[in-house]
């Protein structure tokens, strides 16, 4: 019998793989944005310092980038694998999916980190050392490099969402799988953002200047800056919104928190407003004020922005079709790729999924509830909490009162077709559906039921 | 588990070339990663032995490898990017069984680095001036090389667990029960973990011996400190060599049953050859390290004996997997994918050679010179090429995005 090749399962209690995962991406993002605002500003600081004769402001580049250039630049760095590592921890189909479609593209990726980690270093460490022609190449060279990083990764954040073309499905390939609308719409709304986050990164830098006339001038760049590229994401994100397939937006309408919504009109408006202070008072503009705002960026604009775009994707993770829970749910014939729901409509997940304790193949009434909890982590646990914290923990979905034969028919029900929105197409056995049953009834246990019947079973394995 | 498991755990994708060029850059990538990793532990070495030290000399020496130290970690990093890209795509159902197994690790291997990243600053931070004040705040530099060496062990454990397929039921559900919280490390190798970070040692040393060479080529080189960074260079590179092969050795007299073929492997026999060859250089060379770019000559040795020594770590893990587990990594199912790979082997063989060519010989040629440096014209003209082709390349970008969305 074929197998289905899904991995062991990571399951944290707490608040959740998702959650962590979301966690690390959104401080990627900001440290990222950050570093290619920085050398965007710093560039322009180059510039001005070549065409004015200011070599003052080399040795400012010089002091202050190190911090905010090297540091967020390596922090960006490091983040950045963190998003494979715990995406491959969470979700190792997913980022698999997106490793084999995309691995030349991330691999051109890699030589721009390259030559990035060479220019960053170069831009601070010999800012007194190159001439003003020399250093403004260098400038030029990290800013268009930093940006080209954006460029390689914008198609395979896309093509989690899905493919840039439909035609991919049919005939595969790389371009089809990375150019299309929602490659580019993505593009300018994060273009447009890191914009924001030249002007906003700039302030922490220019707040610092002592030349008075300067820093006005400055300032008043970055506040018009700031509101014309805020204004221009807003935009952007309308465009993004309309670029997304039908089941993102229903998702959108029927799943996303109230807050949502004028959560994100409330950033814009208060971006907008800051920029507009500092534009028309430039001694507002300072340091601790800049690097609030950063911070106020990152907690209400890019947290709720990775949030919705990881919800919205839902059944999915990649390409529409490898499933929250792993299961590749549907054909690729353009990439030979079969989906796996037949296999498993025709013997189910205890049978055909590689790594299953080999007792719990067959379900018996002595296994029944270990079984069904595998089956939970299996496929629930990625998108549902197994315990009382965490995303969407899975107890919230029933009641006490739900009896386990109530809750295996609903469970086949609603999952064997794949009609329900958001859901993936989980084609439960008899058997496993009333195991999976029986485990949930447990969670509405005291504490923790997932590890605690773990615990439980570990002290008696016969059980 | 079976060969039959183990494939079942392939990417039904494929992979967009033949499984072949994604081992032989994985080398190549890894090799430059632990040159990376073995420079940034040993300058960071050096930096805690010569920074509190009575020694002109030393001090001085400390704020160099300090310097170096520091941007070792970030090239460390963004090398060890590539190795890791590749390991998924032909080696997939190892490492993300793996990876999950361990999967706090997996994640505290991301939060140890920054903390140790952020440690080695904060040593930076205090010290602007360790040549004449000496240093202060040397915990902050053990525990960044504490925290470094951590995670070096967390991948070191994982890359070692992907070997063990026969044991991964186990430690899923030890006694049959599934244990999904990735609380541990489940199998690591000390020798072999020694061997890799006592290599910084030569290493070391034949950056020193590299570092000394560029020295002399300075418009005032300092005799007194060149002589005297030659037996440290010597002694790092002879002592530190026969330390990392004999715990090479010991790595190979402790191989498991399944592995043991490897110990007296030709390709074993080889990268051993190679170590001792890189070290016994600078004693071939005699005075001659001191003219021409011999003084450069045992680095690039060692970049090759670190190369050697990464394709024999590869033999290693291919026979392993297809001889005993029946994982042959090389009949992954091709789905070729012309444009991509065109898109890759460009940018790094073209516009990454004039790009990188671009940048370090104008960093390498500004810190040889006194006073504020300008590029010859040739050179001026390769930068002109470098940001024509970085232009040329978003334009194809663009260019092909927009003909195959429109299509």
């Amino acid at each position: 019998m074929d197998m289905i090749g899904l991995y062991p399962t990571w399951f944290e209690p707490g608040v959740g793989s998702g959650w962590i995962v979301g966690l690390i991406a959104t401080i990627h993002v900001l440290f990222s944005h950050t570093s290619v605002g920085a050398a965007i500003f710093f560039a322009y600081l180059a510039n001005y310092a070549h065409h004015n004769q200011r070599p003052d402001l080399l040795d400012f580049i010089r002091r202050y980038g190190l911090f905010l250039l090297v540091f967020s630049y390596v922090l960006g760095s490091i983040t950045g694998p963190g998003i494979w590592y715990s995406t491959t921890v969470a979700s190792p189909r997913g980022i698999s999916a997106l490793i084999h479609n995309f691995v030349w593209m991330w691999a051109t990726e890699w030589v721009f980190f390259v030559i990035e980690v060479v220019g960053v270093y170069m831009l601070v460490y010999l800012a007194n050392k190159l001439d003003g022609k020399t250093y403004l190449k260098l400038s030029f060279i990290f800013g268009l490099t930093s940006y080209t990083t954006m460029l390689a990764i914008i198609g395979i954040l896309s093509f989690m969402m899905w493919p840039g073309k439909q035609a991919w499905y049919a005939q595969g390939g790389f371009l089809n799988a990375f150019y299309g609308p929602n490659t580019f719409a993505q593009l300018g709304m994060r273009t447009a953002f890191m914009f924001t986050m030249t002007a906003v990164v700039g302030g922490i830098v220019a707040a610092r200047f002592e030349d008075a006339a300067f820093k006005k001038e400055v300032a008043s760049k970055l506040a018009w800056l700031g509101i014309g590229s805020a204004v221009a994401g807003a935009a952007m994100f309308q465009w993004y919104l309309s670029t997304l397939p039908e089941t993102a937006a229903l998702v959108m309408q029927n799943r996303l928190p109230g807050w949502f919504k004028p959560g994100v009109l409330g950033i814009l408006a208060g971006t907008v407003a800051y920029f507009a202070m500092t534009l028309v008072q430039p001694r507002t503009l300072v340091s601790g004020g800049a690097a609030v705002m950063t911070v106020a960026m990152l907690v209400f604009g890019l947290w709720p922005e990775e949030v919705a775009r990881e919800s919205m994707r839902k059944p999915w993770v990649a390409g529409q079709y490898v499933y929250s829970n792993q299961v590749i749910g549907r054909d690729v014939p353009g990439m030979g790729i079969k989906s796996e729901i037949p296999l498993l409509e025709a013997h189910g997940f205890m049978k055909t999924q590689v790594f299953m304790p080999e007792h719990l193949r067959t379900i018996t009434d002595g296994n029944r509830l270990e079984a069904g909890r595998v089956l939970a982590l299996t496929t629930c646990s990625n998108c549902h909490s197994l315990s009382n914290t965490g995303i969407r923990p899975l107890k919230n979905y029933f009641t006490p009162e739900n009896t386990v034969n109530d809750t295996a028919a609903y469970l086949q029900a609603a999952l064997s077709t794949g009609n329900t929105l958001y859901m993936p197409q989980i084609p439960l056995k008899d058997d496993e559906a009333l195991a999976l049953a029986t485990f949930i009834a447990t969670l509405q246990g005291p504490v923790n039921p997932a590890m605690a019947v773990a615990q439980t079973l570990k002290k008696d394995p016969a059980q | 588990m079976t060969p039959d498991m183990l494939h079942a755990l392939r990417d039904p994708a494929g992979v967009p070339s033949h499984p072949l060029v994604f081992l032989v850059l994985g080398v190549l990538t890894f090799a430059l990663h632990m040159a990376a990793v073995n420079v940034m532990l040993g300058t960071g070495a050096l930096t805690l032995r010569g920074a509190f030290s009575p020694s002109a000399h030393w001090r001085r020496l400390a704020v160099a490898m300090l310097t170096t130290s520091k941007i070792a970690v970030s090239v460390a990093i963004v090398l060890g990017v590539a190795p890791l890209l590749f390991v998924q795509v032909v080696y997939d159902p190892f490492w993300y069984t793996s990876n999950v197994l361990s999967a706090w690790w997996v994640m505290g291997f991301i939060a140890l680095l920054i903390a140790g990243y952020i440690a080695l600053y904060v040593f930076y931070w205090k010290n602007h001036d360790i040549e004449t004040e000496g240093a202060k705040g040397g915990v902050w530099l053990v525990l960044s090389l504490a925290l470094l060496l951590a995670v070096g062990f967390i991948v070191h454990s994982l890359t070692n667990q992907m070997l063990f397929p026969e044991n991964w039921m186990g430690w899923y559900a030890p006694q049959g029960v599934v244990k999904p919280d990735g609380h541990s490390l489940h199998y690591w190798n000390l020798p072999r973990f020694g061997f890799f970070i006592a290599l910084s040692a030569p290493v070391t040393g034949a950056w020193l011996y590299a570092y000394r060479r560029y020295l002399q080529a300075t418009a005032q080189p300092d005799a007194t400190y060149l002589a005297w960074l030659l037996p440290l260079a010597k002694k790092l590179m002879l002592v530190g060599g026969v330390v990392a092969v004999l715990l090479g050795v010991v790595w190979m007299s402790t191989l498991p049953e399944k592995m043991a073929w490897f110990a007296l492997s030709p390709m074993a026999l080889i990268a051993l050859l190679a170590l001792l060859g890189t070290v016994a250089l600078p004693l071939i060379l005699k005075d001659r390290i001191n003219q021409g770019l011999w003084g450069y000559a045992v680095f690039g040795m060692g970049a090759v004996a670190l190369i050697v020594v990464g394709a024999a770590r590869e033999v290693l893990r291919y026979v392993t997997l297809a001889g005993t587990h029946g994982y042959d990594a090389l009949d992954y199912r091709i789905n070729m994918d012309w444009y991509s790979t065109a898109l890759f082997f460009t940018t790094f063989g073209v516009l990454g050679s004039v790009v990188l060519g671009y940048l370090l010989t104008v960093a390498w040629q500004a810190g040889q010179t006194q006073g504020t440096y300008s590029p010859s014209p040739a050179l001026n003209r390769l930068g002109n090429l470098a940001i024509g082709l970085l232009g040329l390349w978003i334009v194809t970008y663009f260019g092909v995005g927009f003909f195959v969305w429109s299509r």
